[in-house]
């Protein structure tokens, strides 16, 4: 039983229990360290949370620096392994953008131990899907496997932790498939190319001003050194977090980590200059982008807070009111009402630093951007007057329950949340005061950010026009 | 009424999924996209209630609905926070036998649809697949799109709506599945007291006439300005879900391009470069439905991709796949699926395909036993059985004078057909 389990039993019972099947984690570790001699890989013991009401999430260390959080789930037969490094575009420079994404793809290549091909041959035969993610802040790597596969996918992760071959062949291929990738969802999509033309605009000197993907000369531009740097910059146990969600023997699973990574060197990660600071924005800034796309768009970009700011949450519920599904005010407004537009879109971007509150509209034929944004800015100026009703705030976290409900509702999908929270917020449990956080806000605290965060000055526009053919 | 339960208290989330056995495959003809106007308008809400406070009650009770039309189905799934499954089922019960059908929501539904027509070109994966299926199919039924097109859209009224909702919602039989926090006894109970209990009439299956391959190899290039990158579809009828050798064909296709270690994925991506994406689809229903390669590969080498490809493709036909990459794939499809089980969902929708599509019940009981029995001379003898490398459909989304003189040189082509990319 998992959140299910709430007024119904006894945490601290709960806690007991898991200690009866998982072991005290003390004396978990006293037994995996006698005899070990190497500072490297021996395991300290750092905090135990509650992870809803019947799990418990677990934090290790090895001796070299690897963060390993454990996260006993026997729902299903599944285990997920996540190898999360605090690497993204953000530790990019001017010039060299997209290495941490094309290193991404690197990374599932040849090795000193296994030539091209088999990882992703071993991974497959055991039945695992294997793959990545990179954005301006992180880089992660993932597997969900049957759980029998758990000792391979430690295997085969801590060797490309330490043991990538990074040759002219396998550099020179990955650039072609990352500018395909690039010409897929930048060049040849009106909605890739419009995020970039925002993002550009909208930062000046922070680094979440160029995109993750990198720019396409850049990506041509790649060598084998800078490739070589990258990895031995940022690819370091000290640099990483591994999450292991599902169900697997804690005991086993720490005692194979630390066969495999605790002859890893502990190598410190070269501390990466704080990017420079964006400075406030004072006026609008406005964009054309011409595309052959059948109809006009319009995206917006205002300057949001961090996604840990006080702040943040209630700029969430701010969202849900506003895009939040059928019922959302300008989803009635705009796709219902005056039939100006076939969706509406917004979110927030889960940034370290300070990111933008993004809004997509998309108009029907013959609609003009002008009506959109005299509505849009209608129904912003009045939710920062009025705030929502009571009903609002009902429904927007109800809403935000059931989506985080079924963002857990597997091994894979509660490995992310704790990988993510952990990287952004030190604390691969936060997720659940993230919601209890939402729970707080109150119609004044959104009535308040939104008046305070989405005035006309901070934000950059992007029109999106309709190219003759 | 049937009832499947699958219960599970990990999450206080439950699903409920009511299905009926009747999709697009019963649009009458000239009036396409019925079904799924249909679906969307019940989608609006019960009678007494606005679809604005319908929306709301929804949204307040931590639910989401909604309706999907496939060519053989109309399922509408709920999803809730446990607490709240009591007045979702009424509302939802509300929704599907008290519908409102106004004739105000449906212009508005339609004008909606109309423009989600005119939307869709701006996705060129989409364009691809959508002008894929009408090249290989041609009039047949499994040619149509669900969503309809201009012409089709335009014809269909308010009473079109209703008589199709008579016809086959009113009075059809239907399943129901819940899956979640909820146990056996209880979902039962549930349904029996909000969901009607009369028998009903049990859906006839369209007749659907058997598909027909055209011979020979035909190109049909969707013209669209300034593509840098292309999305190439090369493919042919594929399987019927009752073909006796289905399992061996599907595990022959899982060898050659289900996989990123297949040959087809390695030398596209892996070897050249050439795609970020490079995977074969074996599609099956009452009559084969197609198999097909799908690809990006950049404009300037798109018919170097394409012609790639189909040397592949014949050499998979004609010597077949290898003993190692036969038992790769076998250990691949079982080992990989219990991500089809690993939540109360998706066991519950497999069980539902069974019941409503006539899946053969040992294909989800004996799935792994029906992958390991495949022999590498089945799954060779399928494949020359099913996949004609001569009579092929190549579809490709990209700027015609980039690439029409390279696509009309590959091999076996006999004829080239460019038509523009918002021609409707």
């Amino acid at each position: 039983m998992y959140l299910a389990a709430h007024n119904r039993l006894d945490p601290d019972w709960l806690r007991d229990q898991a200690h009866a099947l998982m072991g005290a984690p003390e004396d978990l570790i006293e037994r995996l360290n006698r005899g070990v001699r190497k500072r490297n890989a021996r395991w300290t013991f750092l905090s135990e949370r509650p992870f809803g009401d019947a799990l418990r999430l677990r934090r290790f260390r090895l001796g070299n620096g690897l963060t390993v959080l454990t996260l006993v789930d026997r729902s299903a037969p599944t285990v997920s392994y996540h190898s999360w490094f605090r690497v993204g575009s953000r530790h990019e420079r001017p010039g060299k953008t997209g290495l941490a994404h094309l290193f991404e793809h690197l990374m599932f290549n040849e090795t000193r131990s296994h030539p091209p091909g088999d990882f992703d041959r071993l991974m497959e035969g055991a039945g695992a899907e294997a793959n990545a993610a990179t954005w301006t802040d992180w880089t992660y790597y993932y597997e969900n496997a049957p759980r029998d596969a758990l000792r391979l996918l430690i295997e085969l992760e801590s060797d490309r932790m330490a043991n990538l071959v990074l040759r002219v062949p396998q550099v020179s291929s990955e650039k072609e498939v990352v500018a395909n990738e690039r010409k897929l969802r930048v060049d040849d999509d009106v909605e890739g190319k419009a995020l970039e033309l925002l993002y550009e605009n909208a930062f000046r000197r922070h680094p979440y001003r160029w995109p993750t993907i990198g720019s396409m000369n850049d990506i041509r531009g790649f060598n084998v050194k800078d490739c070589r740097e990258f990895y031995r910059t940022h690819y370091a146990p000290s640099n990483a977090t591994i999450v292991i969600a599902g169900d697997f023997a804690e005991s086993r699973a720490l005692s194979l980590v630390q066969r495999n990574y605790g002859d890893l060197p502990g190598a410190r990660v070269a501390q990466t200059r704080k990017p420079s600071k964006e400075p406030a924005q004072r006026a609008e800034r406005v964009c054309q982008l011409a595309a052959p796309t059948p109809t006009e768009k319009l995206l917006v970009g205002y300057r949001a807070p961090s996604f840990l700011d006080a702040d943040t949450p209630a700029l969430v519920i701010a969202n849900e009111v506003m895009f939040g599904g059928q019922s959302s005010r300008l989803h009635r407004l705009f796709c219902l009402d005056e039939e100006i537009a076939l969706s509406v879109r917004g979110s927030i971007s889960p940034f370290v630093d300070p990111g933008l509150f993004e809004m997509w509209i998309f108009l029907r034929e013959g609609k003009t951007r002008a009506e959109a944004l005299a509505l849009l800015d209608r129904e912003i100026s009045r939710l920062g007057s009025e705030g929502p009703s009571e009903v609002e705030l009902e429904k927007a976290i109800s809403q935000l329950e059931l989506s985080f409900l079924h963002s857990m509702e597997t091994a894979g999908g509660k490995a992310e949340q704790i990988g993510f929270y952990e990287i952004v917020a030190n604390d691969g449990a936060a997720v659940f005061e993230r919601l209890a956080a939402y729970r707080d806000v109150s119609a004044a605290d959104v009535k308040r950010a939104v008046a305070k965060y989405l005035r006309p000055s901070r934000r950059t526009r992007v029109e999106i026009e309709r190219k003759p053919s | 009424m049937s009832i499947l339960v699958e219960s599970s208290d990990i999450l206080p989330l439950v699903d409920v999924e009511v299905a009926f056995a009747v999709g697009s495959l019963k649009d009458p003809a000239g009036r396409e996209g019925l079904a799924q106007l249909s679906g969307h308008l019940m989608r609006r809400g019960p009678r007494g209630l606005s679809q604005q406070r319908f929306e709301d009650r929804l949204a307040s009770l931590g639910a989401r609905i909604s309706v999907q039309v496939s060519m053989r189905s109309t399922r509408v799934r709920a999803t809730v926070l446990r607490r709240s499954l009591e007045p979702l089922l009424a509302l939802l019960a509300d929704m599907i036998w008290r519908p409102a059908l106004r004739s105000s929501d449906f212009g508005k539904l339609k004008r909606q649809a109309q423009a989600g027509l005119i939307a869709r070109l701006d996705d060129d994966e989409a364009l691809g697949a959508i002008c894929f299926r009408e090249a290989i199919f041609g009039e047949h039924p499994y040619g149509r799109t669900l969503s309809g097109h201009a012409d089709s859209l335009a014809r269909i009224g308010v009473q079109d709506v209703e008589s199709f909702y008579a016809r086959n919602i009113a009075k059809g039989a239907f399943l129901v599945g819940v899956a979640g926090d909820v146990s056996d006894t209880e979902a039962r109970a549930l349904i029996a007291s909000n969901f009607p209990s009369a028998k009903r009439a049990k859906h006839k299956d369209a007749m659907v006439p058997a598909t027909r391959v055209r011979p020979g190899r035909h190109v049909v290039i969707v013209d669209k300005p300034e593509r840098t990158q292309t999305q190439l579809f090369i493919g042919t009828l594929g399987a019927r879900t009752r073909d006796r050798n289905l399992f061996p064909l599907i595990v022959s296709n899982t060898a050659f391009g289900g996989t990123f270690s297949g040959p087809l994925m390695q030398e596209v991506r892996a070897a050249r470069g050439w795609s970020y994406g490079a995977y074969s689809r074996l599609l099956h229903a009452k009559q084969r439905d197609a198999w097909y390669m799908a690809t990006a590969p950049a404009a300037e080498y798109s018919a170097d991709c394409a012609a790639l490809q189909l040397d592949l493709l014949e050499r998979w036909v004609d010597r077949g796949i290898k003993m190692a990459q036969l038992k790769f794939a076998q250990r691949y499809l079982i080992n990989s699926h219990c991500f089809d089980r690993d939540t109360p969902s998706k066991r519950l929708e497999s069980r539902l395909d069974v019941e409503l599509l006539g899946i053969p019940r040992r294909y989800v009981e004996k799935y792994d036993e029906l992958v390991a029995g495949v022999s590498r001379e089945e799954a060779n003898d399928a494949t020359r059985a099913r996949i004609s490398s001569r009579d092929l459909t190549i579809v490709v989304v990209a700027t015609a004078t980039e690439v029409a003189a390279a696509f009309e040189r590959l091999p076996g082509v006999k004829s080239l057909e460019i038509v523009p990319f918002d021609r409707g």
